[in-house]
């Protein structure tokens, strides 16, 4: 009777292992591509220069690619299992315009606070934001499951008009303009080690795997299994504000990759969290290394910003997900 | 009753055009005033099309917080301006004169309109509500292109982009305002006469079927007509985002009657209503501390959100 | 045993539930009846503490639900709502397993999948182990949500309308597995039903429930009579003696033609 449970596992390790390999190569990569020319040779011949630019900036790179990949794709599931929407992520629920939010504030009101004050009031407004969309659509009970991201992203163009009213007012428009747009070529040793932040959020998020799957089921059915439910919901959302904010403190927002990682680790292996989100980290984290890697070669020496190709190549795949979802 | 709050809505909204028009300019009627009367045209085109587009728009998908501007219309606008200021920088303004930038705007807005209807609702089973979120994603694409192409100009291009991204009514000239309204009065004719079959449609989709209205059919060309509305006010005033779901509700508000006889006008005296006010508070207020768009944005923005709250109550 | 106590609950000034009492007999299969409106699911909500009570008390076993904690109460009691809603991508294996929950909290121990394995097998939904949830139909899906009810292995079982928009086939097959689990496993199945022939037929005892009051409750024989039903739903009823049950006919009750 375990049979069919094994033949299942079996085949989702051969699955893992095949995206653990395609993580690995695009790891590689991603160190050796770049403006400053890096071959293999030299770094296995400890040339002190090429190790420079590896510690200095192309590891610190890679590690905030990979966390920043998959911070988004994790908070993204857990949104949509809070939700209870295939269509929610950071983006389309407000989060990304409220971090964006957070942190003027705290450029034009606490700028002496610096790193921690822009931490602080970045979480504390995609808590703020988060509890209140989730609240809107809790209480409104859409019939049409795309109506939800609809509502989200015009909830975040709200937030947007709040912040473009004082960006217009100090001035500062156009350099938040630049800020916004995600981007990893600000990556360096000493700027980034917030993103860290995101190491036991994921932890954390594994272990509560199994109850942010219940959460999924819907308010009743996880009561009636005994869950807390209120107290998970809090805690996703706790989680999903610490990453957001660290992720756009660092590298600016980066849309589409919450949304379009859970919907296709969905389609192939279900939505038990327990088995797909390791699937999932991965996928993230991969999908954010092609797109750097891409944008770092396609006007090679310039680089496009990831937010750009992310929402490229995001935004695409995304309206594939809802040519699928139609048919 | 139910006429007073209309009447004193149009007796408002002449007040204060009156006040917008008269309001500190010392009768000066060689500069500052003409110039007001042609704003006031921009205000009342503007308007107009605002408030038709989004009431009908609001009829086709029977939801009442939605407005066709959010379709991704306005992106494309803000992208064709900044890639014109990307290209040809500074003189983009003489290379293309006020007049063929209206016009190529309105038809590029069109042509991608045409596009994303002509893919989304060529099928049977077609979704109005799917088709909003090809355009908010588009939206989303787009907005990141014009990001990137705004980080990358020069803080004087950024400041004549700035002026594109604002709703305003100091861009309009007489030439396009004429054509605007020609364009637009012709538009609504076409929708006034069509009047009756938006009164069933509010019944909803399958029972306006059944009473025997060729959804399919009538929703592509008025799809087509609520395109043409949008990119006219996008390219005269600018982005107006949430506007139209403000001006749609409270003139539901207001005519107290679902009947678009009723809706329709109180609507355009709204959107009227809202512009004039926006603009003598920029002007005379916050000292041109902010803009009309930024305003508008706000107000409209907030009561969106109340809106959205206070639906929960109704239902 | 349950015991509800001089149960009340209105939303704003409606009162849906006007100091109600009725107690449920254990290891039996309680129908509630009555007419739409009448409270019925109010009711078995607020026994599965997904409703708060305004004032009155439960009882399960001598102790009022409010003392126990909701992660005991899981185990105690499992509620199994009307429609389930989510459109979530799992096998029926996975949902089953997710009865286990208020034993395992997320690990599963050997006796966990064996509680699994007998859930699928007491619905013989074993064809069916690794389908997804998405993929099965309406009666099908009904009863990978039971099975995962089942899983839980609670003495209580609380069903809102198990056989709305089933076929004949599969409400008999929900009915019978109900049936079994009280008959075979001792269980307590209270469910909330509209068809007055599934409840004659299948249940041991009825509480019949009318604008927020019991009605009248007690033992199939004694409530289902056509007196009875025709002053609860305020229509005729005949009632049809067979062989191997009994028939209400609703239908057409007296020669009209």
């Amino acid at each position: 009777m375990y049979k069919h449970t094994t033949n299942e596992k079996i085949y989702t390790s051969i699955n893992m292992l095949f995206i653990g390999l395609l993580f690995f190569i695009l790891c590689v990569i991603s160190l050796l591509v770049g403006a400053k020319q890096l071959y293999l040779s030299q770094i296995m011949s400890f040339s002190s220069e090429a190790w420079l630019t590896l510690t200095a900036s192309r590891f610190p790179r890679l590690m905030s690619l990979i966390l920043a990949g998959v911070g988004l794709s994790v908070c993204g599931v857990i949104l949509q299992q809070i939700v209870r929407n295939k269509f929610v992520e950071p983006a389309t629920s407000g989060g990304l315009d409220a971090a964006k939010l957070g942190i003027l504030i705290s450029l034009i009101h606490f700028p002496t606070l610096g790193i921690v004050g822009k931490m602080l009031s970045t979480l504390v407004f995609c808590l703020i934001s988060s509890v209140f969309f989730i609240t809107i659509i809790r209480l409104i009970r859409f019939k049409n499951a795309v109506l939800v991201p609809v509502i989200g992203l015009m909830y975040g163009a709200i937030l947007s008009a709040i912040a473009e009213f004082y960006a217009y007012q100090n001035n500062i428009l156009q350099s938040m303009q630049g800020w916004l747009l995600g981007d990893f070529s600000r990556v360096v040793q000493g700027h980034y080690e917030i993103i860290y932040f995101i190491f036991p959020i994921v932890a954390l998020t594994y272990l509560f795997a199994h109850r942010f799957t219940i959460v999924g089921m819907g308010e009743t059915l996880a009561t009636s299994l005994g869950l807390n439910y209120v107290g998970v919901t809090a805690l996703g959302l706790i989680l999903v504000a610490i990453t957001i904010s660290s992720v756009v403190i660092t590298v600016g927002a980066i849309p589409f990759v919450g949304l379009i990682i859970p919907n296709l680790a969905a389609m192939f292996y279900g939505d038990n969290l327990k088995r797909t989100l390791p699937i999932i980290a991965l996928g993230g984290a991969s999908v954010l290394l092609i797109c750097d890697i891409f944008g770092r070669l396609l006007l090679y020496p310039f680089e496009i910003p990831i937010g750009l190709t992310a929402s490229c190549v995001g935004g695409f795949m995304f309206l594939i997900v809802i040519w699928k979802t139609k048919k | 009753m139910m006429n007073f709050a209309r009447y004193f809505l149009w007796i408002l909204v002449c007040i204060l055009a009156v006040t917008f028009v008269f309001m500190g300019a010392e009768f000066d009627y060689n500069y500052i005033i003409p110039n007001r009367i042609t704003r006031l045209a921009a205000i009342i085109i503007g308007g107009v099309c605002i408030a038709f587009s989004s009431i009908t728009f609001q009829t086709i998908t029977e939801n009442k917080i939605l407005t066709p501007a959010i379709m991704g219309y306005e992106a494309i606008y803000l992208l064709f301006q900044s890639l014109l200021v990307l290209y040809m920088g500074m003189e983009s303004q003489i290379v293309i004169d006020k007049n063929s930038n209206f016009f190529l705007s309105i038809g590029i807005m069109l042509l991608y309109s045409w596009v994303i209807h002509r893919w989304l609702l060529a099928g049977e089973n077609n979704n109005v509500y799917l088709l909003l979120l090809v355009g908010l994603v588009l939206t989303l694409l787009l907005s990141a292109f014009t990001q990137l192409i705004q980080f990358s100009i020069s803080p004087g291009e950024f400041s004549l982009l700035l002026s594109y991204s604002q709703a305003s009514f100091n861009r309009a000239q007489l030439s396009q305002l004429t054509i605007a309204a020609v364009l637009v009065g012709a538009v609504c004719i076409i929708i006034w006469k069509a009047l009756p079959t938006f009164d069933v449609l509010s019944l909803g989709r399958y029972q306006a079927t059944s009473l025997g209205i060729d959804y399919q059919v009538f929703i592509k060309r008025h799809f087509a007509l609520i395109a043409l509305l949008v990119a006219t006010s996008t390219s005269l005033l600018g982005p107006t985002a949430f506007m139209g779901i403000f001006v749609a509700n409270t003139a539901y508000m207001i005519a107290r009657s679902p009947k678009h006889r009723l809706t329709l006008p109180s609507g355009c005296a709204i959107a009227i209503a809202t512009f004039l006010i926006a603009q003598i508070m920029v002007e005379h207020l916050f000292n041109y501390k902010t803009t009309v768009g930024i305003l508008v944005n706000l107000m409209c923005g907030t009561y969106f959100l109340m809106l959205i709250l206070r639906l929960r109550k109704a239902s | 045993m349950i015991h509800v106590n001089n149960i009340h609950k209105s939303y704003g000034t409606k009162s849906v539930l006007n100091n109600v009492s009725a107690s449920f007999p254990a290891g039996q299969l309680t129908s509630l009846i009555g007419p739409n409106g009448a409270g019925k699911t109010t009711l078995l909500m607020m026994i599965g503490r997904l409703l708060k009570v305004d004032s009155g008390e439960i009882f399960i076993n001598e102790q009022n639900i409010t003392d126990i904690r909701i992660s005991m109460f899981a185990k105690q009691v499992a509620t199994l709502r009307q429609s389930q809603d989510f459109t979530m991508r799992l096998t029926v294996e996975e949902l089953v397993a997710f009865g286990r929950f208020p034993y395992s909290r997320g690990s599963l121990t050997k006796e966990d999948h064996q509680a699994i394995d007998n859930a699928i097998s007491f619905l013989s939904l074993e064809p069916l182990r690794q389908s997804y949830i998405d993929e099965l139909s309406g009666g099908q899906r009904q009863m990978a949500f039971l099975a995962m009810t089942i899983a839980q292995e609670t003495d209580y079982l609380l069903l809102d309308e198990p056989l709305n928009n089933l076929d004949m086939k599969h409400a008999v097959e929900i009915m019978r597995a109900l049936r079994r689990l009280c008959d075979e496993q001792n269980r307590t199945v209270i469910l909330v039903i509209h068809d007055i022939n599934f409840a004659a037929n299948y249940s041991n005892h009825i509480v019949a429930m009318k604008s927020g009051n019991v009605y009248d409750s007690g033992s199939v024989k004694n409530i289902v009579t056509e007196e009875n039903l025709k002053a609860l739903y305020e229509i005729e009823f005949e009632i049809l003696q067979s062989k191997h049950g009994i028939v209400c006919n609703y239908f057409h009750p007296q020669e009209e033609f």
